[in-house]
């Protein structure tokens, strides 16, 4: 069993690294820990990055789980060749890149990149928006499936996810505590369907709300309330038309023995208590194929 | 009436003059959630929590403004001091009282001509609330009150022994009990009720308005905002006949142990979320250039 400790990180490929660095720093808020050659990382909490955008193809994404040592990185990297999934074992060189002492990557059954890394660094300084915006950190990833069963499959059985709870088909699982670090959302090809930062209040999802408002960005759902996680949520659309996510108040799931998913209808108001409607923004489709 | 006693002890309705007061009530009930409380075509009574009356409508006459008192004691009091501060008030006669659903009241004017009445024992129910629709309402919050002339105002509600806990440039938050306020006073070129806000439970009860007001074609004013004075969440929107409704959730209680504050009349003052008020010039700043 691959045991997935959080979300580590997000590795985003962009034709206009400008673009990036002005939507990452002025609407998400996030702060610039570093640019180097051809790349941008950027900070979300005490973490010393989790989110790098790099010149390259943007359909290049790749999500990072942090693992417990080197030993747990070459039991996953056996684990998923047995599998058949192909294992790249990255270099230190390329470790280096994701700010981290190693790490492996491979294919999901759906086919979005997955790294697993050693020890990604954190860093002294405190993270510092750079915008007021209330980010307290890199939380949770939405994932194309193409089949949210096996998909699911896939990370409670050789993964170490747990569902938390499922709207439809789609699964919301969590690796830690945490409600759900890994949604599933049932789409045609592999991709990032969102990216979540919490941030620390209710009134920080409404300010940003005005805000985004105000500087044009497209919001595509919220701002709302998912009962499955009780978070309030406000989606919007980033470069190369990647859904960010703001959330607050995210449940804890308290006992991990005893609890059991909760099923909830593939309707809207399983999305969002509220009443808001996606717009220009496709809920999961959990028709059957 | 002892000394330790407040002289007002809540916002007790507003009643309505209305072209139309079927289809102001259909409104109330429907849409804001109240109860009908009395089965009569006019005047048409709804409410919000135990008491019979948080909202009345009536064909013609005059709109008005009730505020509760301790007891008769207390009327005496008011009535003096509003003597004295320039503010002739009368006695309700008991034909006044009895369709008011009153035990006793004053009925004054203030600085602007707003009709204001301070009454004793409104009506309470035997029957718990029970509202048209999931709304969550909790009862009568706050009015405001529309002012062409703040400063004498002010002289009329301190008579009656509310205090400013805070301003934003001319606003004024009044405090009755011990929330932050229970009326607000608004700069502006006419008199009369410019809001009605009833509380609702919770922020979740508030947003879901939003959604149920918005696919119902419903104007909103203003909000979803949170006021910085008085923290709480607000959603202003336009009921028949330009009456405003507003939902509020979270107010803070009255500090007593600062002076009122003074906040400029720059829309972050009015909203700390980034709302802006659209249809109602008495909710936006006087400053309307200034950003936030």
């Amino acid at each position: 069993m691959i045991k997935l400790r959080d979300v580590c990180y997000v590795r985003l490929g962009t034709r206009d690294l400008a673009a990036a660095e002005a939507f990452a720093t002025g609407v998400l808020g996030l702060q610039v820990a570093e640019r180097s050659k051809g790349a941008l990382y950027l900070r979300s909490d005490d973490r010393a990055h989790t989110l790098c955008y790099s010149e390259g193809d943007p359909g290049e994404q790749a999500v990072g789980f942090e693992v417990d040592d080197e030993a747990s990185l070459q039991d996953a990297a056996a684990t998923l060749e047995r599998l058949n999934h192909r294992v790249f074992a990255g270099s230190r060189e390329e470790a280096g890149k994701r700010k981290a002492q190693a790490f492996i990557a491979f294919d999901d059954p759906t086919g979005n990149r997955i790294e697993l890394a050693v020890r990604p660094e954190r860093s002294g300084k405190r993270y510092f928006p750079t915008r007021d915006c209330g980010i307290t950190g890199f939380s949770h990833v939405g994932l194309n499936s193409t089949d949210p069963a096996r998909d699911e499959a896939f990370w409670t059985q050789v993964c170490n996810a747990r569902v938390s709870d499922r709207i439809g088909d789609i699964p919301l699982m969590r690796v830690n505590a945490i409600h759900h670090t890994i949604a599933l959302v049932r789409a045609p090809k592999a991709g990032l369907q969102h990216i979540n930062h919490q941030v620390a209040s209710n009134d920080d999802v409404m300010r940003s709300y005005y805000l985004l408002n105000e500087k044009r960005v497209p919001i595509v759902f919220g701002p709302g309330r998912h009962p499955t996680s009780g978070a309030r949520f406000l989606y919007f659309k980033g470069p190369d038309g990647l859904v960010f996510e703001y959330s607050v108040g995210v449940d804890e799931i308290e006992d991990e023995a005893s609890h059991r998913p909760r099923q909830f209808g593939f309707e809207p108001t399983s999305f969002c208590m509220w009443g808001a409607k996606p717009q220009g923004m496709a809920l999961p489709n959990a028709t059957k194929d | 009436m002892s000394a330790d006693r407040a002289t007002l002890v809540a916002l007790s309705h507003v009643w309505v003059a209305a072209r139309d007061p079927l289809t102001c009530a259909r409104f109330a009930e429907d849409i804001v959630g109240l109860q009908r409380s009395e089965e009569t075509a006019d005047p048409i009574a709804l409410r919000a929590d135990d008491r019979s009356r948080a909202l009345v409508f009536s064909r013609g006459g005059e709109s008005r403004l009730a505020v509760e008192a301790w007891d008769d004691a207390a009327l005496d009091d008011i009535q003096s001091r509003l003597s004295e501060a320039g503010f002739p008030a009368r006695r309700a006669s008991a034909d006044e009282c009895r369709a008011r659903r009153i035990q006793s009241g004053l009925l004054a004017r203030d600085a602007t001509g707003n009709a204001i009445e301070i009454v004793t024992r409104p009506e309470r129910s035997g029957r718990r609330f029970f509202g048209a629709r999931d709304a969550g309402l909790k009862g009568v919050a706050n009015a405001g009150l529309r002012s062409t002339d703040v400063a004498g105002d002010l002289r009329f509600w301190r008579s009656l022994g509310a205090e400013v806990s805070d301003s934003v440039g001319e606003i004024a938050y009044l405090a009755i009990d011990d929330a932050h306020h229970r009326i607000a006073l608004y700069p502006s070129t006419s008199k009369g009720p410019l809001y009605l806000a009833f509380e609702v439970a919770t922020l979740d009860d508030l947003m879901r308005a939003n959604y149920f007001l918005a696919e119902r074609q419903i104007k909103i004013v203003q909000g979803p905002g949170r006021q910085p004075a008085s923290e709480q969440v607000f959603l202003h929107f336009q009921g028949p006949e330009g009456l405003n409704y507003t939902y509020v959730t979270g107010m803070a209680k009255r500090d007593h142990s600062r002076p009122p504050r003074q906040f400029p009349s720059v829309a972050e003052s009015l909203c700390a979320w980034g709302s802006r008020a659209d249809g109602a010039p008495e909710l936006s700043p006087a400053n309307q250039g200034a950003e936030p």
